[in-house]
């Protein structure tokens, strides 16, 4: 069992900061909903490393962002399945 | 002369890789993306076997977003942990011996400008502190004596990372690490001092940890090394599993040797200040005639 980030899109989508988009050491894995104006985890290329927590955390301080184990994760984002997404607000 | 180099056959888009299409529609293929806009695009980057938390993975990100023209750029890279993510990128990457990174890319930078008289193609070497301060040296140096012109980016993670640990070149003096049990003996190579010495017209230290200084840092970099001569960038990429950093504390490592001993120094040849001077002052035009 692994953990992934996983975002609380309310409190994510009331700052519009997008700070953890560019410190993810991975590409295409933390993507932005321009529509929704928050920020969204590719659960299959999370690598678990926690930095985006710590830049959540500690730089913009909006403790938008949880480690959560992948098997509690329901109904995850998966671009390896869908493809990259300006916006999730047609799938939901 | 044209060559669209990121294009579908018509007719042929729909059976492509979901993330060859994906590249198309929303990729970073002809037109800067800012660091801003991360995620809101699809990255060039695929996904690739370096370690969780990597900071030399977030450094190659960012490379990537800083080069100014992706669909004319050719990378050039050596054994080391960072071919590994380099060579998942959708930029043509060529794979040098250990060792001769500096002078493939040479061959490759003066053939393009022969082929491609009217286009500006650069050629990008990023490789580790072994492949371009040990082994790589004597090409890297040459390359610099020579002024050819294309950027050299070093990911200085001070150790041999996927061979277990052995102290390079780069690695502070003292220093432990596993395969070198008595400690460094030496002190850390200056290759700053060396760039300048053989007249390298750009050089930069940096760390990453400020996104949007190390993308434009690139840019210049690659700018100055099309029209100016050779240009340097020596990036702080630590390497957590070698050095025992948890991943959620890479950033405060990357930060604390950045205030400690890695903090941002850039310094330019004459020639390279004035004519970054002017293009500033080019660019600052274009935009305020955009506006009017």
């Amino acid at each position: 069992m692994y953990s992934v980030a996983d975002i609380d899109v309310e409190i994510c989508g009331a700052t519009k900061c997008r700070l953890c988009t560019q410190f993810c050491p991975e590409g295409n894995t933390i993507l932005y909903d321009e529509i929704r104006g928050t920020a969204y985890v590719a659960v299959d290329r999370c690598k678990g490393c926690e930095i985006c927590v710590g830049i959540c955390d500690d730089l913009a301080k909006h403790h938008a962002i949880k480690m959560v184990p992948i098997d509690q994760i329901k109904e995850g984002f998966e671009i390896s399945k869908i493809g990259f997404k300006r916006t999730l607000v047609e799938s939901e | 002369m044209s060559l669209k180099t990121i294009n579908a056959a018509p007719g042929f888009q729909d059976y492509l890789p979901k993330e060859y299409q994906d590249l198309l529609e929303d990729g970073p293929f002809f037109k800067q993306r800012k660091v801003s806009e991360l995620g809101s695009f699809k990255e060039v980057i695929e996904e690739h076997p370096m370690c969780s938390g990597c900071a030399m993975t977030l450094f190659i990100r960012l490379v990537y977003l800083g080069l100014p023209s992706l669909e004319h750029t050719v990378i050039c890279g050596t054994a080391g942990c960072g071919r590994l993510a380099i060579s998942q990128g959708a930029v043509p990457f060529i794979y040098g011996n250990y060792g001769d990174t500096n002078a493939v890319a040479s061959g490759l930078k003066r053939g393009l400008d022969i082929r491609f008289p009217d286009t500006p193609k650069d050629v990008v070497v990023m490789a580790g502190d072994g492949g371009l301060a040990d082994i790589g040296f004597h090409g890297v140096m040459h390359s610099w004596f020579r002024k050819e012109k294309f950027t050299t980016i070093m990911l200085d993670n001070e150790v041999y990372g996927n061979t277990g640990g052995q102290d390079s070149g780069m690695t502070q003096k003292g220093m432990v690490m596993k395969m070198a049990p008595t400690g460094k003996k030496f002190e850390k190579m200056d290759m700053l001092g060396l760039a300048k010495t053989a007249g390298v017209a750009y050089t930069a230290r940096i760390a990453p940890t400020n996104p949007t200084r190390v993308a434009n840092t690139v840019r210049k970099a690659v700018l100055i090394a099309r029209e100016v001569g050779p240009t340097f960038i020596q990036a702080y990429t630590s390497c957590n599993i070698e050095y025992a950093i948890p991943t959620p504390k890479v950033m405060d490592d990357a930060r604390d040797v950045e205030k400690d001993r890695y903090g941002f120094v850039e310094y330019f040849s004459d020639d390279a200040k004035a004519y970054w001077e002017e293009s500033e002052k080019e660019r600052k035009r274009l935009r305020k005639a955009e506006k009017k």
